[in-house]
């Protein structure tokens, strides 16, 4: 007789199904920092939010020099890293072992830049932005998910 | 097919991130300036305040003001003194009007934007309060010049303080002034007109009633602005 998958069958996972999970979640989760960045791209462009307005915080914190590298948006950069983590994330899921490897180094790179930009906030320019803490969420969630799918066993 | 599929998810994603990002960036971008409704029609020389309809408060009467009120374009700020871009506009609107002279006038409206600027209030009281002695435009520079000198401190009263006598004011009256209910009134008159217009931060300028675009307040494209807005009335 045929037995019936269980919850239990779920917790017990083939470590190559657990795998697929956990970067499937990864990219659904960068796509959250994706939509995140390309907003805040589009306030830099803008000059929404290089205004001064009501809420303040994200005026404060695009506006300061720290937003921009050479005129170029710092959260384009972070679009762009997202977008990367999705795609890498994406064909690992796959299992394109590969992709795998190259999460990490890219993930680490992008949760220092995160610890820096939150100093930045803290202590140089004095004020947080909503935006850029949710995209520092995005990353710190990314590389719990991260380390967890590479300590998966096979 | 299986292992073109995360090609194929990516390539979707990617093209749905790309035409989201246009649509964002075209609506918030190409946004045409809006006419302030109760402000001065476009090409009218009657400055915004004179024509504001029921609807719209005229703001503090009368305004503070640099350049004739029959001048053809008439540029009204609403400010903040705390605001670091509003710090960057001053010597931006200076130029305007050093260039262009009596064919455009230039009022500051008071938008001190508390609690996020705890100093922008006492800034815009001291000055309102030199502007009871004539002098609102000698502080209001005192105050955006030295921006730096005072955004950070404790208690940047002292600082105004200072810059009032600076500019030789009396200074018994400037004490009474600064604290007074008719310099809170014309700070909050001007407050009206801002929610009233939906000002949505500082600067926030109009054009002759016409929301000028937050990217067209520096000195290139607001010169051209104003001078095809000359060229227009005058025709």
């Amino acid at each position: 007789m045929k037995s019936q998958p269980s919850a239990a069958d779920g917790m017990t996972a083939s470590p190559s199904r657990r795998r697929a999970i956990l970067y499937g979640s990864a990219a659904v989760v960068s796509l959250i920092g994706v939509a995140d960045s390309v907003y805040l791209t589009i306030e830099h462009i803008s000059g929404r939010s290089v205004r001064c307005t009501i809420v303040q915080g994200c005026s404060t914190v695009l506006s300061s020099d720290y937003a921009s590298y050479r005129g170029i948006p710092l959260a384009l950069v972070g679009a762009v890293a997202y977008f990367t983590v999705f795609s890498l994330a994406t064909l690992a899921a796959f299992d394109y072992k590969l992709a795998a490897k190259l999460l990490v180094p890219l993930v680490a790179v992008m949760l220092l830049v995160t610890v820096w930009l939150i100093y930045l906030q803290a202590f140089v320019i004095e004020a947080f932005c909503q935006f850029c803490l949710l995209s520092a969420a995005v990353t710190i969630v990314l590389s719990i998910i991260i380390f967890f799918a590479r300590r998966s066993p096979g | 097919m299986k292992r073109a599929l995360p090609f194929i998810i990516i390539l979707v994603v990617l093209a749905a991130v790309v035409a989201v990002a246009w649509s964002l960036k075209e609506s918030a971008v190409s946004k045409p300036p809006s006419p302030a409704p109760g402000a001065a029609a476009p090409g009218s020389s009657a400055s915004p305040t004179t024509t504001a309809s029921r609807s719209i408060p005229p703001g503090a009467e009368p305004p503070n003001a640099v350049g004739p009120a029959t001048a053809v374009v008439t540029l009204e700020e609403f400010g903040d003194f705390q605001c670091p871009p509003c710090g960057l506009l001053h010597p931006v609107l200076k130029t305007m009007k050093q260039e262009f002279g009596d064919k455009i006038r230039v009022i500051y409206r008071e938008y001190p934007l508390v609690p996020s600027h705890p100093h922008a209030l006492s800034a815009a009281r001291a000055a309102e309060a030199a502007g009871q002695q004539g002098k609102f435009f000698e502080m209001h520079d005192q105050i955006f010049e030295n921006q730096k000198g005072w955004d950070k401190a404790f208690d940047a009263r002292p600082i105004f303080e200072s810059y009032a006598q600076k500019i030789g004011l009396d200074m018994e009256k400037y004490r009474q002034d600064v604290t007074s209910q008719v310099v809170e009134q014309r700070i909050f008159q001007d407050g009206k007109r801002a929610h009233a217009l939906g000002v949505q931060g500082t600067p926030t300028v109009y054009l002759n009633g016409r929301e000028v675009p937050f990217q067209s307040l520096e000195p290139g494209k607001l010169r051209v602005l104003i001078s095809n807005e000359i060229a227009a009335v005058g025709r």
